[in-house]
């Protein structure tokens, strides 16, 4: 067949397609609800055909060119993405996240080790080696804790500010870690390892100095409440970059690429469920953790429960009924 | 290696064709989204500024969602570009040539920590270079590359005159060479027409402009005009 006889049979069919193309660039909604809607994968099957016959008759440019614009604007709105759902965030969170930490439980515990030894063994140091605190912290920073925790402060945990602001700088600031952890783990893991060991001796620093100068009640009481998504949360992220940096070291039977791909994919989700943990932390940081007035037991009591909740959910989260139900 | 674009069969059989874009046009989009997000942030502040201390919190949430969240929400719910990549034409595919989807887009953009590293984006930019598809290490890990929206204008139209059939029969690809020199003879000058018609002096019998206008005139038929 002639090119041009070609373009004649087809061509007001391409010319339709071209039109409901421009309709859905300005008006999806309304677009998508027609019922010419209905004939799009159809019609974009015969596109693909004729395209391969435009190009297997050796037809101009002209023609291949259209085409090829037409099929690249038809596959750009047949394989778009799945609008999202609320039903799978939340399965996500309840069962994915949980099995994903699961599967990675080598890392995590990687993670685990590399933060709260550091922060174990600063913690018992500056116990018996008080001064010590001195080489970790400047005396400016020292004196801001010192004031942060002093038990006659009625918020603790902060010099000023409310609590809407404090939570904006806590979403803000430990976010931002989380996800640098995960990232720098891309440099064969050594970022991650080297955030995870500093805020390890930071966080055991600041708890160890003020326990040994005599702060330690409001320290607790303060960091009780979201210390449990927090620091799972920041283990979880290191635990993802580390996973990330040990696939670019050992990709184990395939190639770097597919290897990083599938590792960034996991690495992702457990990032995005550490953002979750990290709302929720700064949450409870904001509005839970400065109330100065409650009571020990209640304090305690709470942090005991959310500390059981969460490592119950990495733990039981998703998991099948062995009873088969 | 200098071409730069990639072909990758669709399940329907035929092939897609993805330019990708190099590091200037992106670093472009990325200069105009960061001056977007710098000018929204500086308006948020006057009205956050008057709500006081709660307002420094809201700021910080805002800070953190154009920080963090725009380039994602932008990049899957407006079609793979972000404000300033729409300005560029530059679009985010995933590798197989689908719009970008959540998780391939969170990726790139939290990578985005590694590739800015020392300072401006240095490890993005010797990445882009040495990478054939011009992607960074966040596209790399996400699969997925930055390409070129808007398509190449065709080439102009082969001129109208009226149609010789060539004396042989010619094979497909001698056909396309064809049509493609007679689609693009208006875009050379007269001397460099004439030289590349010279060329096919056993096919036409003839030199200069006499050849030209021949093989202006075979195209014709080839293209089944009368």
């Amino acid at each position: 067949m002639k090119q041009e006889r070609f373009v004649a049979m087809h061509g007001c069919e391409w010319d339709d397609l071209q039109s409901w193309f421009s309709a859905l660039d300005r008006q999806p909604q309304r677009t998508m609800r027609q019922e010419h809607t209905l004939d799009f994968p159809q019609s974009y099957r015969r596109l693909c055909h004729q395209l391969a016959l435009a190009r297997g008759r050796g037809y101009s440019r002209e023609v291949t060119d259209r085409l090829q614009r037409l099929v690249q604007q038809g596959h750009r709105v047949l394989y778009r993405p799945p609008a999202p759902r609320w039903h799978r965030v939340a399965m996500f969170l309840l069962a994915g996240f949980p099995r994903l930490v699961r599967s990675q439980w080598r890392c995590m515990t990687a993670a685990a080790l590399l933060f709260y030894l550091p922060a174990l063994v600063t913690l018992v140091l500056l116990q018996l080696r008080p001064e010590l605190a001195h080489t970790v912290f400047s005396s400016a920073q020292l004196a801001q804790f010192e004031k942060m925790y002093d038990p006659g402060n009625p918020h603790i945990g902060r010099s000023s500010g409310t609590d809407l602001q404090m939570f904006g700088y806590y979403v803000m600031n430990n976010v931002s870690i989380a996800f640098r952890t995960f990232a720098s783990g891309l440099f064969f893991g050594v970022g991650a390892i080297y955030v995870l060991a500093a805020n390890g001796v930071l966080i055991g620093g600041v708890a160890g100095h003020l326990d040994a100068i005599g702060y330690g009640g409001p320290f607790w009481r303060f960091v009780v409440g979201h210390s449990a998504f927090e620091l799972s949360a920041l283990v979880i992220a290191g635990g993802a970059g580390l996973q990330l940096g040990l696939t670019l070291l050992m990709p184990g039977r395939q190639r770097r690429g597919p290897a990083l791909v599938a590792a960034g994919w996991v690495g992702a989700q457990l990032a995005l469920g550490a953002f979750a943990m990290l709302l929720a932390a700064a949450f409870i940081e904001a509005y839970w953790s400065s109330i100065a007035a409650l009571p020990n037991g209640v304090k305690f009591g709470s942090g005991a429960l959310l500390w059981l909740l969460v490592l119950g959910w990495l733990w039981r989260g998703g998991r099948e009924r062995s009873d088969g139900a | 290696m200098l071409d730069t674009v990639r072909e990758i069969e669709t399940p329907e059989g035929i092939s897609l064709r993805l330019r990708a874009a190099g590091a200037l046009p992106r670093a472009q989009a990325w200069m105009l989204d960061a001056l977007l997000r710098m000018g929204v942030f500086m308006l948020a502040m006057i009205p956050l500024g008057l709500l006081g201390v709660g307002g420094n919190g809201l700021a910080m949430l805002l800070l953190f969602a154009l920080m963090w969240a725009y380039s994602v929400a932008c990049e899957v719910w407006l079609d793979g570009q972000t404000l300033g990549k729409r300005a560029l034409g530059l679009r985010v595919v995933n590798a197989d040539g689908t719009p970008v989807t959540w998780v391939p887009s969170v990726v790139r953009n939290l990578l985005r920590v590694v590739d800015v590293l020392p300072g401006v984006y240095g490890v993005g930019l010797v990445c882009t270079l040495i990478d054939p598809h011009a992607r960074r290490l966040g596209d790399i890990v996400a699969g997925t590359m930055v390409v070129h929206a808007v398509e190449l204008p065709a080439g102009t139209q082969v001129p109208t005159v009226a149609a010789i059939p060539p004396p042989v029969v010619l094979a497909a690809d001698e056909q396309a060479a064809l049509v493609e020199f007679a689609e693009r003879s208006g875009q050379l000058t007269l001397q460099r027409q004439e030289e590349l018609a010279n060329l096919l002096l056993p096919l036409t019998g003839r030199r200069d402009t006499a050849a030209v206008s021949q093989l202006i005139a075979h195209a014709n038929w080839l293209l089944g005009r009368a």
